[in-house]
């Protein structure tokens, strides 16, 4: 089809290569998407109590990781951080080994950059809660932490939920910087296949056929999730 | 379902795109000529290939080649435009036409053949071998099975490595980082071109290492053509004999400290003796 050319695909290496490929990108992935929900959750859960000190140090969590590419975060943790002396000595060897693996590296930098959005995500459905509900809630004589809890926070859930998906599934592509620091996902595996077979067109379609598919059934789920969520009236729930 | 025939179309198109790009491959000696510069794609980070000098120039055997080619081809060593490539985007920098030739540690291969065309060779390179602590043990390649050892992505020998030597190949884009890895004790040792490794455990920093594994195979290295371009090809052939035919070859390899090379010295003699 198209002049192209696949016979490279019936070699049991290749096939290994983009398989084992796919999932180290969905562990990465699911790993970080996890880690930065959490991350949003809790750094959104900090800025309603309005201390001023964990207020800044939020604010500085998500300034540092939201402003800074990916790339240079997991660079950082990969070469910096050991030669900081983050450090344990292997047992078998003898020898002083960096105590953070690529794929722990990746895992983190992917963790607190997705964080840094989610925790922004989160707020701003807290933010854009209307007043009125929180008044209603209050003159039916909600308590502050059940408001939180039965109010806004599952309001706000939904309202955050388009972006949130939009920040899952960057999140979900960013995984392919990875390779930098040698994890190797997919995109990883597709650049060692090309180099070997100058199948550059063949190799980069499947991956963009393989990314679409993986980012769909994302999407898909997220979108499914929205409908079951949605209000009455309101955006889905229409 | 029109979503997918959308998509389905657009994939037809980035296809089509790509093909219409890559067939532009005929005529280069003129396009060359007609543009009064010749584009090629050499190394900068890779003595003595191709590296920057203390000024931030690229330099090396394969650039002082190439200068060569194109003072024989437009009349002047400086009709030339160098681009830093690296082994995993050399040879789609060729076939997507933004260069018109490569002398950049190209080793000639069956699978590359069927890519692109090469140049007369020109160098007898050793293979990859494995740099390592001093007090390595380690000194065949079935010892490394299973075992962390630092490697670039792109290079040839990935696949070997990983497949019939069984190493946990742990890959990099680019030297620096491989190197700074070794030195973290990140892996074990690093795979890479014996030439650039000899040459490194003569820096200061690196001699608490050496080549522990020596290479399995020398490979003759050429110069990277777009395939079927045959013009251009005996243009540059005859560049590059001429260059062994002057001893040049000879000259560079002294210039940039490479160790003295029989086959660069017996294709110099043969060039010479053609030509009279």
């Amino acid at each position: 089809m198209f002049g192209l050319d696949y016979s490279w695909l019936a070699d049991s290496a290749y096939q290994q290569w983009l398989l084992m490929g796919v999932l180290n990108t969905l562990k990465l992935a699911a790993i970080s998407s996890i880690a930065a929900m959490l991350i949003g959750m809790l750094g959104a859960l900090g800025l309603t109590l309005r201390l001023f000190w964990l207020d800044a140090l939020i604010e500085l969590f998500v300034e540092v990781f939201r402003n800074t590419p990916p790339l240079l975060q997991m660079l950082f943790a990969y070469f910096t951080l050991s030669t900081l002396g983050l450090k344990v000595t292997d047992p078998s060897t003898g020898l002083s080994v960096p105590l953070l693996s690529a794929f722990a590296c990746a895992s983190i930098a992917l963790s607190l950059f997705g964080g840094a959005l989610a925790i922004e995500a989160f707020r701003s459905g807290i933010d854009t809660m209307p007043r009125s509900i929180i008044e209603a809630a209050r003159s039916l004589g909600y308590g502050r932490w059940a408001r939180f809890w039965r109010i806004e926070a599952p309001i706000a859930a939904r309202i955050c939920l388009p972006s949130l998906t939009n920040i899952l599934t960057n999140l979900f592509k960013t995984t392919s910087q990875a390779s930098v620091i040698t994890v190797p996902e997919l995109m990883y595996y597709a650049g060692q296949i090309y180099n070997d077979t100058f199948r550059t067109l063949e190799v980069m379609l499947l991956v963009l056929v393989i990314y679409v598919a993986l980012v769909s059934i994302l999407t898909f789920a997220m979108a499914r999730l929205e409908a079951f969520m949605a209000f009455p009236g309101y955006g889905k729930g229409h | 379902m029109t979503k997918i025939k959308k998509i389905g179309t657009c994939i037809v198109a980035i296809a089509a795109f790509a093909g219409s790009t890559s067939m532009a491959s005929a005529g280069t000696l003129e396009d060359v000529k007609a543009r009064g510069k010749l584009v090629v794609g050499v190394k900068n980070d890779y003595a003595p290939y191709g590296m920057l000098n203390d000024k931030g120039q690229i330099v090396g055997f394969e650039v002082s080649l190439a200068k060569y080619v194109a003072k024989e081809l437009l009349g002047s060593e400086d009709k030339i435009e160098l681009v830093p490539v690296v082994a995993a985007n050399r040879i789609e920098f060729l076939t997507a036409g933004r260069i018109d030739a490569i002398f950049a540690t190209l080793g000639v291969t069956e699978d590359r053949k069927k890519v692109i065309d090469f140049t007369t060779e020109y160098v007898s390179a050793a293979g990859p071998s494995v740099l390592m602590a001093k007090d390595a043990t380690i000194s065949k390649w079935e010892e490394l099975k299973g075992k962390p050892v630092c490697g670039i992505q792109g290079s040839y020998y990935n696949k070997k490595m990983t497949e019939e030597f069984g190493i946990n190949l742990v890959a990099f884009k680019t030297q620096p980082e491989a190197y700074r890895a070794l030195k973290d004790n990140r892996c074990i040792g690093f795979v890479f071109d014996d030439m650039t490794l000899q040459q490194k455990i003569k820096e200061a920093d690196w001699t608490g290492y050496k080549v522990a594994v020596a290479p399995y195979e020398f490979l003759p290295m050429a110069g990277g053509l777009r395939k079927g371009d045959a013009e251009f090809q005996v243009a540059v052939d005859a560049a590059i004999t001429k260059a062994e035919a002057e001893g040049k070859l000879i000259e560079w390899e002294a210039e940039f400290g490479m160790p003295h090379s029989q086959y660069i010295a017996d294709r110099a003699k043969a060039a010479a003796a053609k030509k009279n």
